[in-house]
């Protein structure tokens, strides 16, 4: 025994035993949130459950299969149930039954023994909505420009009306978007000239010929998207629901339309993969619970892309100063202490930090210097993408000092005298030996901020992120970069769809959806920086003594 | 007792009376230099005068202050802190020590080259041209030309000449060390300082590095500093002994090696301690 541990075993066993773990917590999350996020995608079968309630009545309830339980028959003895007494439980189904225009709620419990048939009818469909969730029912009509066609002619028509759906999307947001930002920039460019006191009778009138002139423009682009309105109207189906109740559904809600129980394997992987491509290039419906995240990704990766920007030059400016100029005394010591700590603070007081400083001071300064015409509303002086990538630049910026650091101070000095016994100065050696041979351990500094920052949300709720935002910060109005514009972030969206949205129910996949796009998406950055890490590594390779 | 007999005695130029060269003569003039690192001090009233294209050897043990004073010539004492210099060191007639002087300038005229090869994380083209290109000079041609010219006198040329782009840090020691000695008179100094070049090096290697010190003088003045007597005696001119920071003799090689003046010496190069 006292050999067994002078060997040593004990503590290789320990620290295995402890990688194990590490392991296990991390696939176990990977996996839970990978078969919960993906199952949210996959098409379930609609059931039809022939049943009778308590009161005796024949009712129908049509739906996917959510969840099962089993719950203690004494909860149940109010309800005067004629089951068998004998048994202690009774399982019991969440359905999600949809049709929100008919109940208020989309899911319903029932329960297993009052269940007398059910079915997988093979004309059930699914009709997924830009509104009100699901439809769930049988098909009594299709309308096609105002008269009735037959059954088969739909996929023809949804693809028909989807193309009008195109057609609006594109003239709402990118001409009649754009004729909408010229308008108002226009505007803007007027009212700078009246605070300036350059404001022209000639200036003025040009002023007003461009805006009516955009106006026109404008009118003629809304004629055409009533048209398109119109037609888009004219098209209709006509669904029997569970009760018996005909519903006519406009075509220009409907997304698509499935008949899940008929579909095999390969037409459930078709449709399981055009939903995922559908959540990821899809804007978000109905208070965020459906549709895509696609705003959310951009949001997030376009923010973080700008804090690499920001944190890259000033971690390493700082870590160069710190290490290669400042004198070895005790100020810089103090100073090094503050940037380790500096990594501590919570995240959410830099958030608070941001919106006092970045956001109303720095910002409320820009506003009145450079944006007076547009005020009182504010440009900068308001929350937005900028300040959040700034923010999070700053919180991350002691990671990108410390490893910056370590890596210049791991570099030996024979580099260093060799380029300066060159006849080459200080600034010149940092420049060319020094921070090319530095490179990979500034790499690890961006890759830990990047990590850190992709993943932060706390601070970021406090200066710039929405629940919705109306617009890209990036479109092709010039300057095409808005900075100023809020944005929408994955981590605020899980928060908010799980925790805010008025259905959690219907929410809760989407939490895991989103959670593995989110985790996916800091992986992929991640990735990307640990292979530029691992290129310059193999290029600077030190000399192995 | 070692017999250490310098060789190729006859191919010596003519004996140089060390105390009075004429000033074309001399590539080098150190005149009462005393270094403290700290309070301590490390190099005592130092004065010699270097000549020009010639081997001068610095010997002595460990810690006597022989590199010291080779940092000396090109002011890589300059990035210790502690260190304080007071004297001169006269290269052309005017004091590098001056405030005035451009500390890059000096030291591409004065080159040097360390005891393990440095070379940089770069291709053995790059490491040549680095110099070059610190001088701002990047015309391909002259660079290309710069590359062989270096190589050729550093004897490295027929061995790297098929893989000049890839990285440096393929090469083997002695390799490593003759690019670095390439990269030091690719800017063309006029000295060239070699602190211990062969300390880290295989027997082989060492051979051909105390070749090439051979061809070099030829073209510069070469200043080495080494711990190895029989090196010293193999390939230098001229051969100083220092002691615990002070200079006790310095001579032409063959006559230090043969009759030292002083007893220091002798017990030195008989190897009664080192």
């Amino acid at each position: 025994m006292n050999n067994w541990f002078k060997s040593g075993s004990p503590w290789v066993w320990l620290s295995a035993g402890g990688v194990s773990i590490s392991l296990i917590s991390v696939i176990g999350l990977l996996w839970l949130i990978a078969s919960r996020g993906l199952s949210y995608f996959w098409p379930a079968d609609i059931y039809q459950f022939d049943m009778t309630d308590e009161q005796g009545k024949n009712l129908t309830v049509i739906g996917e299969i959510y969840d099962r339980e089993s719950i203690p028959v004494s909860q149940l003895v109010h309800l005067d149930l004629d089951i068998d007494s004998s048994a202690e439980t009774i399982e019991r189904l969440l359905i999600k039954t949809g049709n929100r225009e008919l109940v208020s709620l989309d899911f319903r419990w029932i329960l297993v023994p009052q269940i007398n048939k059910t079915s997988l009818p093979e004309d059930l469909v699914v009709i997924e909505r830009r509104t009100n969730g699901n439809f769930y029912g049988f098909i009594e009509e299709v309308i096609l420009d105002g008269k009735a066609v037959q059954q088969n002619q739909m996929t023809q028509l949804v693809e028909r009306v989807s193309d009008f759906q195109e057609e609006i999307e594109a003239l709402q947001t990118s001409d009649i978007g754009a004729i909408n930002y010229q308008i108002e920039r226009t505007r803007l460019k007027e009212r700078k000239h009246k605070l300036d006191g350059t404001l022209t009778d000639e200036l003025a009138q040009s002023f007003k010929s461009k805006v009516a002139g955009l106006r026109a423009e404008y009118e003629v682009l809304e004629h055409a998207l009533m048209g398109l309105r119109e037609k888009i109207s004219r098209d209709q189906i006509v669904m029997r629901a569970m009760d018996g109740q005909k519903v006519t559904i406009n075509f220009e809600d409907v997304l698509q339309i499935t008949f899940n129980n008929q579909l095999g394997v390969f037409g459930k992987l078709k449709l399981f993969f055009s939903q995922i491509a559908a959540f990821i290039t899809d804007d978000p419906r109905e208070a965020n619970t459906e549709g895509g995240v696609f705003p959310a990704i951009f949001g997030t990766v376009l923010m973080v892309l700008l804090m690499t920007v920001i944190v890259s030059p000033m971690g390493v400016v700082a870590a160069i100063y710190l290490h290669e100029y400042a004198g070895n005394n005790a100020l810089t010591k103090l100073l090094r202490i503050a940037v380790i700590n500096l990594a501590g603070v919570p995240s959410i007081v830099y958030g608070v930090f941001g919106l006092g400083f970045f956001v109303y001071m720095v910002g409320g300064s820009l506003d009145q210097l450079f944006y007076a015409e547009t005020l009182p509303s504010p440009t900068f002086g308001t929350p937005g993408v900028m300040w959040s990538a700034i923010t999070l630049a700053i919180l991350t910026l002691p990671v990108v000092i410390v490893s910056t650091e370590e890596g210049l101070s791991r570099i030996p000095s024979a580099m260093r005298h060799g380029s300066l016994a060159l006849g080459a100065t200080k600034a010149e050696t940092l420049w060319r030996i020094i921070l090319p041979i530095a490179s990979p351990a500034i790499m690890t500094g961006i890759i830990l901020a990047i990590a850190r920052a992709a993943g932060e949300v706390a601070p970021l709720m406090l200066v710039g992120v929405v629940k919705m935002a109306p617009n890209l910060p990036l479109d092709g109005n010039f300057p095409f970069l808005h900075l100023d514009r809020k944005f929408m972030h994955l981590g605020f969206h899980i928060y908010d769809v799980g925790f805010q949205s008025p259905n959690v129910e219907a929410a809760r996949p989407l939490v895991y959806a989103t959670a593995l796009l989110l985790v996916s998406i800091i992986v992929a950055l991640n990735m990307t920086a640990v292979t530029i890490r691992n290129r310059l590594r193999e290029k600077y390779r030190m000399l192995e003594h | 007792m070692i017999s250490v007999t310098p060789k190729n005695l006859s191919e010596h130029n003519v004996k140089l009376d060390l105390n009075n060269l004429s000033p074309e003569q001399v590539a080098l003039e150190i005149k009462n230099l005393d270094l403290y690192y700290g309070d301590k001090q490390a190099l005592q009233d130092i004065s010699m005068s270097i000549p020009k294209g010639q081997v001068t050897a610095f010997i002595g043990p460990s810690g006597c202050g022989k590199s010291t004073l080779l940092r000396c010539i090109n002011r890589m004492n300059d990035l210790v802190d502690i260190c304080k210099i007071k004297g001169q060191i006269n290269l052309h007639g005017e004091n590098i020590y001056d405030r005035h002087t451009d500390v890059a300038a000096l030291r591409r005229k004065v080159g040097m080259v360390f005891q393990r090869p440095n070379p940089f994380p770069k291709s053995i083209y790059e490491n040549v041209v680095y110099g070059l290109r610190i001088t701002g000079e990047n015309n391909r041609r002259v660079l290309d030309e710069a590359v062989e010219k270096a190589l050729r006198s550093a004897a490295l040329w027929n061995e790297v000449k098929d893989r000049l782009h890839e990285s440096a840090l393929g090469l083997s020691g002695g390799q490593q060390q003759r690019l670095v000695i390439a990269r030091a008179i690719a800017i063309e100094p006029e000295v060239l300082l070699l602190d211990e070049p062969t300390s880290a090096l295989d027997p082989i290697s060492t051979l051909t590095i105390e070749e090439l010190i051979n061809d070099l003088k030829k073209q510069f003045t070469v200043v080495i500093v080494t711990h190895n007597m029989q090196q010293a005696a193999r390939v230098s001119d001229q051969t100083a002994f220092m002691y615990m920071g002070n200079l006790i003799e310095y001579s032409d090689t063959n006559t230090l090696f043969t009759t030292p003046m002083k007893k220091k010496t002798e017990d030195y190069i008989t190897g009664r301690y080192g």
